[in-house]
């Protein structure tokens, strides 16, 4: 049976672990809105790129040069996957579950004899995938801190990864990260990055395509395309690291939140604990004077 | 006198949005001004000064661009750019600073940057609009 004094310092320390659970929850909160802030504020741009870009992508397209980041290599043997997961843990399942999917991924695309290679984004997919398939690393990215370098380092991605596109290195690029859903969920996501998936706004296309029809191009439609496709990319790196950013502070959050709560009811039954042995002790005392006091 | 409703969007936020009565973008093959009532034009950019005038043909707002696109139509015109500084945010000798600093290395990042910085210099000197 643990003497008084251990459960005193049990409780205690579990004491200080509510503290700074319940202080990290705090600072996520806050970090939670600023991010969500930033994703929102960066809506419309890629919202309006979309569209600009919908209505572009219907026209006559030739197969080289950047164009091809709109209609591949015609190959599709080589993959690049990049997983965005957190810098930092504690925050639940955020990063086991970017790395859990990426490596399904990655096993199910060389399953169907596809070359894989892979970008980890951020601290937690980098060492994961450093000690499982280390030789498919190109190149990582860490230590982003989205919400205070903002586009510079989703620029700096998108420069690399179109490097190596257009050297052939890949023919496409998936990306796989936290959709922010609300500060309690996200959910994994993946997305075909090159060559671009307009299939999801073609219907937008359609409806648009009326209006869009008459307007003038300036200098014309392939030299803006050519100018568009690779904003694009960056654009898209970008809403997705502002997502799992936000998706990383309201993981935190919760589980933090867990956490704190956890030591709350630990802290509770060690307390009943801890008065029990006490009263224990007490009575055991007693009858021990007592029966002293009648073999006298 | 109409007014179109401008948008100056940035991939960090959005910049500028009120309706104004005209508006003067850098295009790629040269400067187009903006009344209400425009034709149905998308153009690309290149760095250079996007001026805002209201209704009395004062100047509201300057910006500097990078590079971005424009989407005008008659009743609206949404430019977005890459990134966006205030004119009466730029500070001559910082940017002179950032050139002498950018000539030292060569590569075609610092190229970029500092054809645009060099532009930032022109755009500050330039007087060719109304301000």
């Amino acid at each position: 049976m643990p003497s008084l004094k251990d459960i005193k310092t049990q409780i205690n320390s579990v004491g200080s672990t509510k503290k700074i659970t319940s202080a990290m929850k705090m600072v996520a909160a806050s970090k939670l809105r600023r991010s969500q802030e930033k994703a929102e504020a960066a809506r419309p741009y890629s919202s309006r790129l979309e569209e600009m870009l919908s209505s572009l992508a219907s026209s006559p397209a030739s197969g080289d040069g950047i164009i091809k980041l709109l209609t591949g290599t015609g190959n599709d043997q080589n993959y690049v996957v990049v997983p965005v997961s957190a810098d930092r843990g504690l925050c639940g399942g955020f990063n086991s579950s970017i790395n859990r999917e990426t490596f399904k991924l990655v096993k199910s695309l060389e399953g169907n004899g596809k070359k894989v290679h892979l970008i980890p984004v951020g601290k937690k997919s980098r060492d994961f995938f450093n000690r499982v398939m280390k030789d498919q690393i190109l190149e990582s990215f860490v230590d982003l801190n989205i919400s205070s370098t903002g586009y510079e380092s989703a620029l700096n991605i998108s420069n690399k990864l179109q490097e190596l596109y257009f050297d052939g290195k890949f023919d496409k690029c998936i990306l796989v990260f936290n959709k922010f859903k609300s500060a309690i969920s996200q959910e994994v996501t993946e997305q075909q990055l090159i060559p671009l998936d307009v299939s999801n706004s073609e219907k937008e296309e359609e409806k648009e395509n009326s209006s869009n029809a008459i307007y003038d191009y300036e200098p014309d439609e392939e030299t803006i395309l050519k100018d568009l496709l690779p904003k694009n990319v960056s654009i898209q790196i970008f809403k997705v690291l502002l997502e799992s950013d936000a998706g990383e502070q309201g993981a935190r959050m919760a589980a933090m939140d867990n956490a704190t709560r956890n030591a709350g009811e630990m802290i509770d039954s060690l307390t009943l604990k801890y008065n029990r042995t006490r009263q224990a002790f007490i009575t055991k005392e007693l009858i021990e004077i007592i029966s002293g006091a009648e073999s006298i | 006198m109409a007014t179109i409703s401008f948008d100056l969007v940035s991939p960090e936020n959005l910049v500028f949005n009120d309706n104004v009565g005209s508006i003067i973008v850098p295009g790629k093959d040269g400067d187009i001004g903006i009344l209400p009532g425009h034709s149905k034009v998308m153009s690309s950019l290149r760095p250079g000064r996007v001026m805002v005038y209201n209704e009395e043909n004062n100047l509201v707002k300057s910006f500097f661009v990078s590079t971005g696109f424009v989407e005008i139509n008659p009743e609206k015109c949404i430019l977005l750019a890459e990134s966006v500084n205030e004119m009466n945010d730029l500070d001559k000798s910082t940017i002179e600073n950032e050139i002498r600093n950018l000539e030292s290395e060569n590569s075609d990042s610092v190229n970029n940057k500092l054809y645009v910085a060099r532009k930032k210099i022109e755009a500050l000197e330039s007087t060719f609009y109304k301000n």
